[in-house]
């Protein structure tokens, strides 16, 4: 039965409402600084126009870096590449993974089958699996990291939501669907994932983290982006011989990869989350 | 349970043992049985692993095979001639057909050879004294991981919902969003560049190990901090699944201290999932390894394979990887039995 809703009781569900929204605000604002950075940069991320590691001022925010380019403009520049590939790489594992941990559960073999590849995945540090891919496809550049993501991302991700899905598998609507002789796709698309909102939107900020720290790890290691690009990792390989002379060179880099993690992880992370496996 | 312990390889499981309750006197054919199914039990577990580890050796050789080029073209120096890189092809066997060198490499692994790198020289002998300063780096890590989750998602259950659990919780949450690199970077700029407290730099003595033990603390941080953070949360969720257990809901009612229930009581219940938790971290600490000893030229296998991307020697990662997936083995073993043990104790 459904009371019409009162003043207060509006007044109360917008506070629950404003409380929930306010961990997304400092991820929506980061966001939108490094996407909208490139129209803000003062100078283009190629031409020097200070001395070698500059210290900041005198023209350039944050100093120049090891070819005098000017560290501030860079930065603003280095963050929108990262934010889209982490972003496709996060979307596309919690989709893929979303319909095969509902298969998993559906159909037990397939889950078994799953499950295995799991395991064996778990025993392939993802640094190493990088440099395998990116070996393996010299040309691959950007694409070559995100495919390797990809694929090693999901095996664990296919373990988070079969776990949450088990339990909703033998709920009766379920059973009752299964009767009714519907396809595993029709019953994981319009009974199980709905339920399993909350699961998935926490599997997907884990993966864009992860995503993050993958591609990062992987520009520092010089796989992916080649030095002439403003990367945030790459300028922290880039100017760590210059630390003393100019810390921002590194310091803001650095600090913008933790950022984008950090408000990102805060704004989808349940207060406990699934064990990864 | 005596005789799942003696069976046991030490795999170096530094989880504390649970706190069983002591084994009651049993009939003697009752526990040859018992010592007869946990064996089964133990053989299967290590039975599984073997399988899963020989199935990635296999995924890692197919790779290598699906590359654009071999290691007789990558070595090859600029002008041979077609017939100097046949010649050479030949020399490394690379001109048998895939199925026997897949034997081949498989078979050689358990002897501890690695296979030949693009320029010839024995991979085993590249790896040799580089990796075990990599495992000691991971596992001093790894040490400190299960030391401090262990200690702060204790302290925070310890509080439900006090100021002390949110601190820990969100500090858990931005630890583990912090690539270790990134840690590094900001731990060398303070603890070295500014203060001077610590050598910025690893250098290596003869012997090709860190020369000064102060060389591997900050190493050891940048891979321990981001990875208590994610252990943490999985210790404090463990713990707060164990809370509701009617057997701990019993002990806390029958006036026992805070401590001792939480520590006699939920945690030896939650210790599985907690060893599957950390387990999982080894992957992580030996990966990261690889990308803070770049940073800090640590002498650990991070430096030779930084060298093989560069000179598209896949044979030296497929062998780091056979390396890195045989440590992940141990510790996940580690971790089955630290299950075995419990659900044993538990009947």
């Amino acid at each position: 039965m459904s009371t019409p809703a009162t003043s207060t009781d509006t007044a109360a569900a917008r506070r629950r409402y404003a409380r929930r929204a306010l961990p997304l605000l400092p991820a929506a604002l980061f966001l939108g600084a490094a996407l909208a950075g490139p129209r803000l940069a003062p100078h283009t991320i190629d031409a020097p126009v200070t001395a070698t590691y500059a210290t900041a001022g005198d023209g350039a925010l944050l100093g120049g870096d090891q070819l005098g380019r000017d560290v501030w403009s860079r930065l603003l520049h280095g963050g929108g590449e990262l934010i889209g590939c982490a972003f496709l790489i996060g979307a596309a594992v919690t989709a893929t993974a979303a319909l095969l941990g509902c298969l998993a559960v559906l159909r037990p073999r397939a889950g078994r089958v799953l499950e295995r590849t799991a395991d064996v995945a778990i025993l392939l540090p993802s640094v190493l699996g990088i440099m395998l891919v990116a070996l393996a496809w010299p040309d691959g550049g950007r694409w070559a990291v995100i495919t390797a993501a990809i694929v090693l991302g999901i095996p664990f991700a296919v373990r988070v939501v079969a776990a949450a899905a088990a339990p909703l598998a033998a709920a009766g609507y379920v059973e009752a669907a299964l009767m009714r002789g519907e396809s595993s796709l029709s019953i994981t698309v319009r009974e199980l994932l709905p339920n399993l909102r909350g699961t998935v939107t926490a599997l997907f900020g884990l993966r864009f983290v992860e995503a993050v720290y993958i591609i990062s790890t992987a520009a520092f290691l010089q796989i992916g982006p080649q030095p002439p690009e403003a990367d945030w990792a790459l300028m922290i390989r880039e100017n760590a011989p210059g630390i003393l002379l100019n810390p921002w060179a590194v310091l803001a880099p650095s600090a913008a990869v933790a950022l984008l993690a950090i408000t990102v992880n805060l704004a989808t992370s349940a207060p406990a989350p699934a064990p990864r496996r | 349970m005596a005789a799942l312990t003696s069976g046991a390889p030490a795999a170096g499981s530094t989880d504390p043992a649970p706190a069983g309750p002591p084994a009651p006197p049993r009939v003697g054919a009752d526990r040859a049985r018992r010592a007869g199914r946990v064996a089964l039990r133990v053989g299967a577990v290590l039975l599984r692993r073997a399988l899963v580890l020989a199935a990635l050796l296999a995924v890692v050789f197919a790779a290598v095979e699906i590359l654009p080029g071999d290691a007789a073209t990558a070595s090859a120096e600029r002008g041979d001639s077609a017939a100097a890189i046949a010649a050479r092809r030949e020399h490394l066997g690379l001109d048998r057909p895939l199925w026997e060198r897949f034997t081949d490499w498989m078979t050689a692994l358990p002897t501890g050879d690695l296979g030949t790198s693009a320029r010839g020289e024995k991979v085993a002998d590249l790896l040799r004294d580089p990796f075990p300063n990599t495992l000691a780096l991971a596992g001093a890590a790894f040490a400190l991981t299960i030391a401090a989750s262990l200690a702060l998602g204790c302290l925070a259950a310890a509080r439900p919902g006090r100021r002390t659990d949110r601190v820990i919780g969100h500090t858990a949450t931005t630890a583990f969003a912090i690539p270790d690199f990134v840690l590094a970077t900001g731990l060398v700029l303070v603890l070295s560049l500014w203060t001077g407290w610590l050598p910025a730099v690893t250098v290596a003595d003869a012997s090709g190990k860190p020369a000064e033990w102060t060389m591997m603390i900050m190493p050891v941080l940048a891979l321990a901090v981001p990875q208590t953070g994610w252990n943490t949360r999985i210790v404090r969720g463990a713990l707060a699944d164990q809370a509701g257990a009617p057997h701990v809901e019993a002990a806390r009612l029958d006036g026992l201290s805070t401590t001792r229930v939480l520590l006699r009581h939920a945690l030896p219940g939650a210790l599985p999932v907690i060893a599957t938790g950390i387990a999982t971290s080894t992957g992580m600490l030996l990966g990261g390894a690889v990308v803070v000893e770049t940073l800090f030229n640590y002498p650990g296998i991070g430096t030779v394979l930084a060298g093989a991307v560069a000179g598209r020697d896949t044979t030296l990662i497929a062998g780091s990887v056979a390396l890195a997936g045989a440590a992940i083995t141990l510790v996940l073993l580690a971790a089955d039995l630290v299950r075995a043990k419990t659900a044993g104790a538990g009947r």
